[in-house]
């Protein structure tokens, strides 16, 4: 004795927020009943495990319906089979495109390729999410790169209109898509103690600076890529290093604004020249692709490493960079200070989300 | 499959008569599905009991059982018509009712809400079954065999109307069920008194006897029936609203909830569900043990309804439909109706269970129990449905009543041994006990199962009918939904196995769907509508369409009230109006302003007529139609139909209003129209401005991969979710907002999961709307004297 079919069509779709929720995390059927007696709404409601099983298979059906319908979230709104109030879309857009922090910093800045979809598994398995659950996530990653990818303007604004997500997460994939395409290396151990919203405000200082679409929005160009000229003059930042009179009267001008200041005055002055060679070794190498991969485990060993190791507050960096920045200006002989400006404007507030305390 | 009976709509009854004075308008919006008011066209008239003619009937069809079970409802007793219809006939019926057997008129109304004053009386339900071959008609293709089983049919419910004094048969609907060659008919309506007053055409001009009884609250509740032959076995009483006239003790019927009756505290939906198993068998001999097992199941699943409405303390039934389907090896009964205690009716007494062996000690210990949980399940539900009577000293002094003993009446759940007990009086206090005798295993299930009937969630209540009595105050929020569960048996069950599997089937049911609506809390299921069925031998099929209403706790009942009605009278008015519109299309005259055409050319207009009969569910709007054409005939003498597009002009929402609200619409960012949907013939807090026509569609859907598709639930959730889909497209496209008297009549659904395939058909219909919500509506300050001088400057034109 079975029930051999049960089903509930509503006319406006009945979807329930936490059912939804668990589908979205990859439970089985059985195990969100089990979660749902957890969470006690059975007593909530008198209802019983049978009456929860059945909702629950229902629901999940529903939400199989829709998920052909959320990977393109404007048909959401267009659609005739389900009529669901627009707040109802907006909430299952959102959590749909949801994903876990715990699982994008796996994936950032890798290719979304096959061969990293394959690599799941081993994801699933370190964070604990359930794999049904990453791969979602993942292909929402891809669905979004390959439609903003050929997009002409600005990124964040294209992610929010072609799957009409709030601003926030319309950054953060801003920020996904980003990464993936400039293949930035964000998994090396050195880099871990860093979250995904450090690596999304960073991209998003990048995108906003760095690219082409930053200084110019008729350009026909896109987001995602860095600004190529821009890199080039990046290289004209050597001077500042190599020309020894520079250097000297850079660090001269520092120290004399730093002196007094801060603690760690003796550690600053002795590190001058490294940092700074650090920092503009970073601009001039960013014409290489390689080595724009390699960007933020170059901050975080050039820069951030020396100063933590000296035990530099975050007021101390900076006080430092503030100053290093500005002191530039003074020099006479130094001609770059437009390409300086945004570099060091995107570096300082970079460097400032990446240190920790 | 269902059998639409050959609506004869014939003129001269309750149309088109000037001088009806119709200005207050029904207050609800008249809702059924057919309009037929049956009248053979062969104009034989009848004289004497229609027993006879099935039994003449049956040989002629080759029928080897006309096994239909009558029954009579009320104080439910079997009844035994032919021994009664003698005396009555004798006696003579009502005046009013002579009127009608004169003309040969007994009309028969599938509506299920009438306006207020318009049932003088009720008198319970009637029904008749009959069991037929279909392999014994000669020619499938013409409808003269079918005809005459339906005629036979009719007739039946006729007689047994009359047998109840009335005159008119309402809430009238027939079904089928079949199974093989086998099928069952079955008509059931509720006899009643209709008012002279709103049959002006009829020879009527004798006062009719019950004219000075039509008392608001009460008046349909007493007896139409003369109470020194009361026609089967009932206890009277003085109505207790107005202490005249005669009331029964119980009231079943297959209407909706008069509005002007008075009810104390809530209603709620109450089951009675049956399963019965049948050996296999072929033609005859398959019918004839179908026809044996017929009268048993109504006669449990009566005593089923009986035993729970008094365990609700109530003491009518309203909205009451008995399906019985037939599988190879079962039968299946469910009944379905909404419970409420009516005012005017005495307060049901309690339940009584006494033992059949009395010697044993545990055993009475049991009994007594049973009984303590039966009494406290009565007083939990007393306050649950807020049932508290005013006490009233019963006053059997000077009853007439012919037979003053107290009755007591025993209800088992098996009638064969029915009449070895007889003589119980157990009747305690002044109130008549309801005995409930257990004797053997299946009677304790019996109990248990009442018992056990889980208790509706708080928050929630349910009824089958349009609306809840005691709940006026709808919010805007409504959610139609239909749910369909199949359940596979296991084979070799016995009755009470497949008894409590059934009953089960439809409470998980019932608990799934407040589960999923608890979100609309408070909120009443109306309009719950079950349909069982027996698609294959080992699998039971139901499916519930129902509209889920919240309403407001907070607002005084008083005041939700008032609204209520206000709303209610203000859509039909404006029904009306709309509904003109549509004629002014169908006529479509060349010229219409210069029309000479005249009310009764209309009337008798045969294309337009038919036209409009074609359509099942338009001819709800037709008798709104009749009243308006009757209003303007009787205040112009003209009447011409081209009034209407002066009318149109006058309409409260102007062409460019409904185009602003359409881009308003559109506005919210979709372009896909929200179109509500109920089964229900108004939506709360709106106000429905145009019906755009019926909706009447067909869908047949197969898979050859049904195991791709989500298996058997994911194909048939898809499926109805695109018939909704397809049925709000359709409205949206005709450019309205909402479909009322939403139903889906069929949902045929078989599977073969061997071979990866499954088909269904379905069929819904419903009326396309546009309607307007109230708040808004206000806004646009909407004249209703425009609307009259429009016409009147019209009426002058011609």
């Amino acid at each position: 004795m079975s029930v051999e079919l049960d089903v509930f069509v509503g006319n406006t779709t009945i979807m329930d927020k936490e059912v939804y929720q668990l589908w979205l995390n990859g439970y089985t059927v059985n195990d969100a009943v089990k979660f749902r007696i957890e969470g006690g709404v059975m007593e909530e409601c008198e209802a019983s495990a049978e009456v929860l099983l059945s909702d629950t298979m229902d629901q999940y059906r529903t939400f199989q319906m829709c998920e052909r319908l959320l990977h393109h979230p404007a048909k959401l709104a267009n659609q005739l089979l389900f009529q669901i109030p627009p707040d109802r879309q907006a909430m299952l857009i959102e959590r749909y495109y949801a994903f876990d922090d715990s699982f994008v910093r796996e994936v950032l800045g890798k290719k979304l390729s096959k061969g990293t979809k394959k690599d799941l598994d081993d994801v699933s398995l370190k964070t604990g999410i359930t794999l049904k659950s990453c791969r979602r996530q993942f292909d929402n990653f891809k669905r979004v790169f390959k439609v903003v990818e050929e997009l002409k303007g600005p990124l964040v604004e294209n992610i929010r209109q072609h799957f009409l997500l709030p601003d926030q997460l319309a950054g953060d994939y801003a920020a996904i898509v980003f990464f993936a395409n400039n293949r930035f290396e964000t998994g090396k151990k050195k880099l871990l103690y860093l979250t995904f919203q450090d690596f999304a405000f960073c991209a998003g200082q990048l995108i906003n600076n760095w690219t082409v679409g930053a200084v110019d929005n008729m350009m026909e160009d896109m987001d995602v890529d860095l600004d190529k000229e821009f890199l080039q003059d990046l290289k004209d930042l050597k001077i500042l290093i190599t020309d020894k009179d520079l250097l000297d009267q850079h660090k001269s001008l520092v120290c004399t604004a730093l002196r007094g200041k801060t603690n760690v005055f003796n550690e600053m002055e002795a590190n001058f020249k490294n940092l700074s060679r650090g920092l503009v070794n970073i601009a001039a190498k960013l014409i290489n692709a390689k080595d724009v991969r390699d960007f933020f485990i170059d901050i975080v060993e050039k820069f951030i490493e020396p100063c933590r190791s000296d035990k530099w507050t975050s007021i101390d960096v900076n006080l430092y960079l503030t100053h290093y920045t500005n002191s530039v200006h003074i020099l006479d002989t130094f001609k770059y200070h437009a390409v300086w400006t945004r570099y060091m404007g995107v570096i300082k507030s970079c460097i400032l989300r990446m240190y920790h305390d | 499959m269902e059998c639409v009976p050959p609506c004869s709509d014939r003129p001269g009854f309750g149309e088109e008569t000037p001088g009806v004075p119709l200005s207050s308008g029904p207050p609800t919006p008249l809702r059924a599905q057919t309009f037929s008011s049956f009248s053979p066209s062969k104009s034989y008239s009848r004289q004497s009991s229609s027993s006879d003619t099935e039994l003449s009937l049956t040989p002629k069809t080759g029928m080897g059982s006309g096994g239909s079970a009558g029954k009579e409802a009320g104080p439910l007793k079997v009844f035994l018509r032919q021994q009664t219809q003698s005396a009555l006939e004798q006696r003579g019926v009502s005046s009013s009712s002579e009127a009608f057997v004169r003309t040969g008129e007994y009309p028969f109304f599938t509506l299920t809400a009438f306006p207020p004053g318009f049932l003088l009386h009720v008198g319970g339900v009637v029904s008749a079954r009959s069991v037929k071959l279909l392999d014994r008609i000669h020619n499938p293709d013409e409808p003269e065999t079918r005809d005459a089983w339906w005629e036979e049919i009719r007739q039946e419910i006729k007689s047994h109307a009359k047998a109840l004094g009335c005159h008119a048969v309402v809430g009238y609907s027939e079904s089928t069920s079949i199974c093989e060659e086998v099928c069952i008919l079955s008509a059931s309506g509720t006899a009643a008194i209709l008012s002279s007053r709103f049959m002006q055409d009829g020879p009527l001009d004798v006062e009719h006897r019950f004219e000075e009884v039509v008392s608001p609250g009460c008046g349909f509740c007493h007896i139409p029936y003369d109470e020194l032959n009361i026609p089967f076995p009932a206890q009277l009483t003085y109505c207790y609203c107005c202490r005249r006239y005669k009331v029964p003790d119980v009231l079943f019927t297959t209407i909706d909830l008069p509005t002007e009756a008075n009810v104390t505290g809530k209603g709620c939906l109450i089951q009675a569900r049956l399963c019965r198993t049948k050996k296999k068998a072929q033609g005859e001999g398959n019918a004839t043990a179908i026809s044996n097992l017929l009268p048993f199941l109504e006669y449990e699943l009566h005593t089923q309804l009986m035993n729970k409405l008094k365990l609700r303390g109530m003491n009518a039934l309203f909205g009451l439909r008995i399906q019985i389907s037939v599988g190879e090896t079962m039968l299946l009964g469910l009944a379905s109706a909404t419970g409420v205690y009516l005012t005017a009716l005495p307060s049901p007494g309690g339940i009584q269970i006494t033992g059949k062996t009395p010697s044993d000690i545990t055993y009475e210990q049991h009994i007594s129990n049973m009984q303590k949980k039966i009494n406290d399940t009565i007083t939990k539900n007393k306050e649950l449905y807020e049932i508290n009577p005013p006490e009233v000293v019963e006053e059997i002094i000077g009853s007439p009543i012919p037979e003053p003993r107290q009755r007591s009446r025993l209800f088992r759940s098996h009638s064969e041994s029915s009449d070895e007990v007889s003589e119980l009086d157990l009747s305690h206090g002044k109130k008549d006990a309801f005995v409930l005798e257990i004797d053997d295993t299946d009677a304790v299930e019996d109990i248990h199962a009442l018992l056990t009937d889980f208790s509706i969630p708080a928050g929630f209540y349910s009824c089958n009918t349009e609306i809840m009595p005691g709940i006026q105050n709808w919010t805007s929020a409504i959610q139609m939904f239909t749910s369909v569960r199949v359940f596979r048996l296991n084979t070799n069950l016995t009755n009470q196995g497949l008894n409590k599997i059934f009953s089960d089937l439809c409470e998980n049911l019932l608990k799934s769907l407040y589960f999923k609506l608890r979100s609309m809390v408070p909120c009443c299921l109306c309009h719950l509508n079950f349909t069982v069925a027996i698609p294959e031998d080992e699998l039971i099929q139901v499916a519930v369409t129902a509209v889920a209403m919240s309403f407001d706790k907070e607002q005084t009942l008083e005041n939700g009230k008032q609204s209520g009605e206000k709303t209610l009278i203000k859509a039909i008015t404006d029904e009306q109006l709309q509904f003109s519109l549509e004629l002014n299309a169908e006529t479509s005259s060349p010229n219409p302003l210069s029309s000479p055409k005249g009310l009764s050319d209309v009337g008798s207009h045969p294309s337009a007529r038919a036209s409009s009969v074609d359509y099942s569910s338009f001819a709800d709007r037709c008798s709104s139609w009749i009243e308006q054409l009757k209003l303007k005939a009787h205040t112009i003498r003209r009447g011409s139909v081209k009034t209407t597009s002066s009318m149109e002009k006058a309409s409260p929402l102007p062409e460019g209003r409904s185009r602003s609200l359409r881009s308003n619409r559109s506005y919210s960012g979709s372009s896909v129209a929200v179109v509500k949907m109920t089964p229900l013939s108004f939506i709360p807090g709106a106000k429905i401005i145009k019906y755009l026509g019926i909706i009447n569609m067909f869908f047949i859907r197969e898979t050859t991969s049904l195991r791709e598709e989500g298996g058997v639930s994911g194909f048939l959730h898809t499926f109805i979710a695109e018939v909704f889909a397809m049925v709000r497209a359709h409205v949206a496209a005709l450019g309205g907002n909402a479909v009322v008297s939403y139903s889906m009549k069929e949902c045929v659904f078989m599977e073969n999961p061997n071979k990866n395939q499954a088909q269904c058909l379905i069929n819904v219909s419903g009326d396309a709307v546009i309607f307007v919500r109230e708040s808004e509506l206000e806004l646009t300050s909407v004249q209703p004297q425009s609307a009259t001088t429009q016409t009147s400057n019209g009426g002058e034109g011609t």
